[in-house]
């Protein structure tokens, strides 16, 4: 009995357990996260600076927190229609991280205050230098961080609001091939930048009763502008004057989202909540490079992405074991922005199913010890990138363990 | 009980491993790949650059067409390899940086290669030695050739990879290696030396400067196709581009002459004399050609005529040609020209066309294809289009391909067979070869 209990785990395990579609990842908090993601309803700790603002104000007292995810994701591509090539994506595990500080400025005031910094959207494939997609990507890393200076307020029990500034940094980089050779090798071309940008995020939090609240928040668009960034291109000494070391300019719009939530308490120990976030994706429109210096041959380039608007749903439950533990699981629909004609190596996405679950651990009242696993299955998918006629099909496994540590003065 | 342990965790680590494997190809019905022969001409043979050397002849599009059939039953295929690099008979040429008399800087053009001469001895025949071949491509080869006896006498690239270079005709020579399937791509050479030579014929006895006989042509297609569906093989035709399309013909542009108001004034006095016909504007001009149709015996060129690519450009630069002397006229095209060539070329590719259709084949439109190319076609990220070095497809010579663009001429006959033969064959990965290549 012992053997199969085991068994089970490390396949529920398996099989249980991401990030969102495209480059947002909804990892902002741990118990969240656990919960399919959904935080928008219930101030867990002080990472509703992230999922609602409006909440930090119920927090009781002034909470520090801190969680890293070990996100790995391995994709693998295999021509179409037929044939025998395939190529997987070169492993790397990437550590999102999130810090949160706030709580009421003394105790019992209606006026709190907070500060966020978390990684809320990033991407990064890189797949080996040879490979057949080389003309479209090689590797590509796109990071981002956001530092939020969050003030919330308490109307009374029922209804709080809140709104956090966000100053949002973050760097680019992306290498690809370029098809001009010499002696069989392949040009390169490498561009690297860092962006910065400008957004906000508002809230507000309801407490309906005892058991039910409610949650609605608004995060702006970001867009994150590359001023300066440098383009370095490698190419047969004959055409190197064609292609000049040269600045350029680019500029990411991240979408806004829309969330909603409810969470209700069942029973004592029992608690349920559900999430729904509008992600206005269809910000992203076009990646276009502006280089300082053009030449017959290096030209501004604009291409097509086309995003479409998602729906994301999600569900949770956590559930208080004894007096010091609390299992929470969680699952998540995440549809993709991406249409059919625009999947690209470069983040071959695809609808996201996700299956979390986690622990928390309070050896005391003031301290949470939190464990999460996320699990992301996506269908595997087939298509081609209309603009560089490439083609294939494309299956992604995600595994994204993380923990945190919440301490409440 | 550590076992299960162990279990759980493989289950857990597959779990995170994609295992996504492509689709098997299949033959489909009807074709047996098992000895597949290539009949064609240069452009079969791998002939690129100018002439023809070994790694063109690896990359030549019949042999990756029989590297795809290995997926689906196809069997050995032999091609007539040359020992070396260097191209036979004459060198190849490669890009380099060239400085002519009159040129004040040096820029990248195609210049004889200068390497090793690796390919002595090739003039001796390896029919026992190698033979026999699957890819019965010889560069030089017009579809009427196919049925003169001896032709392995004439042709140096017969003589070396024939059984019976001095008695035997091609048509029988296709034969040797006994083919299941085929593809057939010839007559492009009964039209393309009447315009390399710029139109300029009757050529010296046994030269191949005129369009072939439009009558002669189908007897020698019909002999060829029959003999090759005598015991049953399926196979593929192609159609023969509009030569006017290739880089040969397109990269010196009619209307590319750059003249300053000086230099436009004092043509325009020296010319004034006669009339007034011969006009120059600062900016770009039409060049002045020979045109022995016209009473001056030369005029500007119009458009829709073509300066070949195999024009001297000193003789531009320096003595002159195109704006104090016209260009001869074996280095253009005339409107008279232009036509003759697409009528022979359409007349060609309608017995092609007609052909396919007795014996229910497929062929391959590579004279539409060729066309599509000029407003560029993308593979994987890498765009090709049909102008001269820049495009990537055509090699050096403008009238044959790089590597690159013969592995877009073996997906275009993929499709053509997957299409015919409801198959599955994969397509080539065209950027796995060779483009043009910079210093």
């Amino acid at each position: 009995m012992k053997k199969q209990f085991l068994l089970m785990g490390s396949l529920l395990l398996s099989t249980a357990m991401a990030y969102g579609a495209a480059f947002q990842l909804n990892l902002q908090g741990v118990r969240q996260l656990a919960q399919g993601g959904t935080g928008t309803a219930v101030p867990w700790d002080a990472s509703t600076i992230f999922y609602n603002p409006g909440g930090l104000s119920a927090l009781k007292n002034v909470n520090a927190y801190g969680s890293v995810q070990f996100l790995s994701a391995n994709t693998r591509y295999a021509e179409t229609p037929t044939g025998s090539y395939t190529a997987d994506s070169k492993a790397k595990t990437y550590t999102p991280f999130n810090f949160y500080v706030g709580g009421p400025v003394r105790y019992k005031s209606k006026l709190s205050l907070g500060l966020g910094v978390y990684t809320p959207f990033g991407t990064g494939i890189k797949w080996d230098d040879n490979w057949r997609g080389r003309y479209v990507i090689q590797d590509i890393q796109l990071q981002s961080i956001f530092f939020q200076p969050t003030v919330s307020y308490r109307f009374n029990d029922v209804i709080s609001v809140g709104a956090g500034f966000v100053i949002a940094t973050g760097n680019v980089k992306i290498q690809k091939a370029i098809p001009l050779q010499s002696n069989g090798q392949d040009g390169m071309a490498e561009l690297k930048g860092n962006a910065m940008g400008y957004g906000y995020n508002i809230g507000v939090h309801l407490r309906a009763n005892d058991n039910i609240q409610f949650g609605i928040s608004y995060r702006s668009g970001v867009k994150m502008k590359v001023k300066r960034g440098y383009a370095n291109f490698t190419v047969p000494s004959a055409l190197a004057s064609s292609f000049p070391y040269t600045a350029f300019k680019s500029d990411i719009s991240l979408p806004q989202v829309i969330s909603a939530g409810v969470g209700v308490k069942v029973t004592e120990r029992l608690g349920i909540q559900a999430d729904a976030n509008f992600v206005g994706w269809s910000s992203y429109d076009s990646l276009i490079f502006d280089y300082e210096t053009n030449t017959a041959s290096l030209t501004d380039t604009r291409s097509p992405r086309r995003y479409q608007n998602t729906l994301i749903v999600r569900l949770g439950a956590n559930y208080l074991i004894g007096q010091k533990w609390t299992a929470m699981l969680g699952a998540a629909y995440d549809p993709s922005p991406v249409r059919d004609g625009f999947l690209s190596p470069d983040l071959p996405d695809n609808n996201h199913i996700m299956a979390t679950g986690g622990l928390v651990f309070k050896p005391n009242k003031k301290l949470a010890i939190m464990g999460v696993l996320e699990y992301v299955f996506t269908p595997t998918r087939e298509g081609t990138l209309n603009e560089a006629q490439f083609s294939g099909r494309y299956q992604t496994r995600i595994i994204n363990p993380g923990i945190g540590l919440n301490y409440e003065f | 009980m550590k076992k299960l342990y162990i279990l759980g965790l493989m289950a857990f680590v597959a779990s995170c491993k994609p295992n996504i494997e492509p689709e098997k190809p299949s033959k489909g019905d009807g074709a047996d790949f098992s000895s597949y022969v290539a009949v064609g001409n240069s452009l079969t043979a791998g002939y690129a650059d100018n002439s023809l050397y070994r790694s063109g002849q690896e990359n030549s599009y019949p042999a990756m067409l029989a590297e795809q059939f290995k997926t689906v039953g196809g069997g050995i295929f032999r091609q007539p390899l040359l020992p070396g690099e260097y191209g036979y008979p004459s060198a190849k040429l490669v890009l380099g940086s060239r400085q002519g008399p009159c040129d004040t800087t040096a820029s990248l053009a195609p210049v004889p290669y200068t390497g090793a001469l690796d390919t002595v001895g090739s003039s001796i025949n390896i029919f026992n030695s190698a033979g026999p071949f699957n890819n019965m491509g010889i560069p030089g080869i017009r579809c009427i050739d196919f049925v003169i006896p001896g032709y392995g006498f004439l042709n140096p690239y017969a003589k070396r990879m024939f059984v019976s270079p001095t008695g035997s005709r091609p048509v029988d020579e296709i034969m040797v290696a006994k083919p299941t399937f085929f593809t057939l791509w010839i007559g492009s050479n009964d039209v393309l030396g009447y315009a390399t030579s710029g139109g300029e014929g009757p050529a010296a006895p046994g030269g191949t400067n005129k369009i072939s006989n439009v009558d002669q042509f189908n007897a020698a297609y019909d002999s060829v196709l029959s003999n090759l569906r005598r015991n049953g093989a399926q196979g593929v035709l192609l159609n023969i581009p509009d030569v006017t399309s290739i880089p040969f013909c397109t990269t010196i542009g009619a209307k590319s002459l750059m003249l300053s108001k000086n230099d436009a004034n004092l043509l325009n006095n020296a010319y004034n004399a006669l009339g007034g016909f011969i006009r120059f504007n600062e900016g770009a001009n039409y060049f002045i050609i020979e045109d022995s149709s016209v009473p001056t015996k030369f005029r500007h060129i119009k458009e829709g005529e073509y300066i070949l690519l195999s024009t001297p450009q000193d003789s531009i630069k320096c003595k002159g040609w195109g704006t104090k002397k016209p260009i001869p006229g074996k280095y253009v095209l005339t409107g008279d020209e232009v036509a003759r060539i697409k009528t022979a070329t359409a007349a060609f590719n309608n017995i092609i066309y007609l052909m396919a259709r007795r014996e229910n084949l497929a062929m391959v439109d590579m004279n539409t294809y060729l066309k599509t190319l000029q407003s560029g076609i993308t593979f994987n990220g890498a765009t090709f289009n049909a102008n001269f070095v820049s495009g990537g497809a055509f090699s050096l010579d403008g009238v044959h391909l790089t590597p690159r663009g013969y592995a877009m001429v073996a997906n275009q006959i993929l499709m053509a067979i997957n299409n015919k033969y409801k198959s599955t064959i994969p397509l080539v990965d065209v950027n796995k070869y060779k483009g043009i290549q910079f210093p």
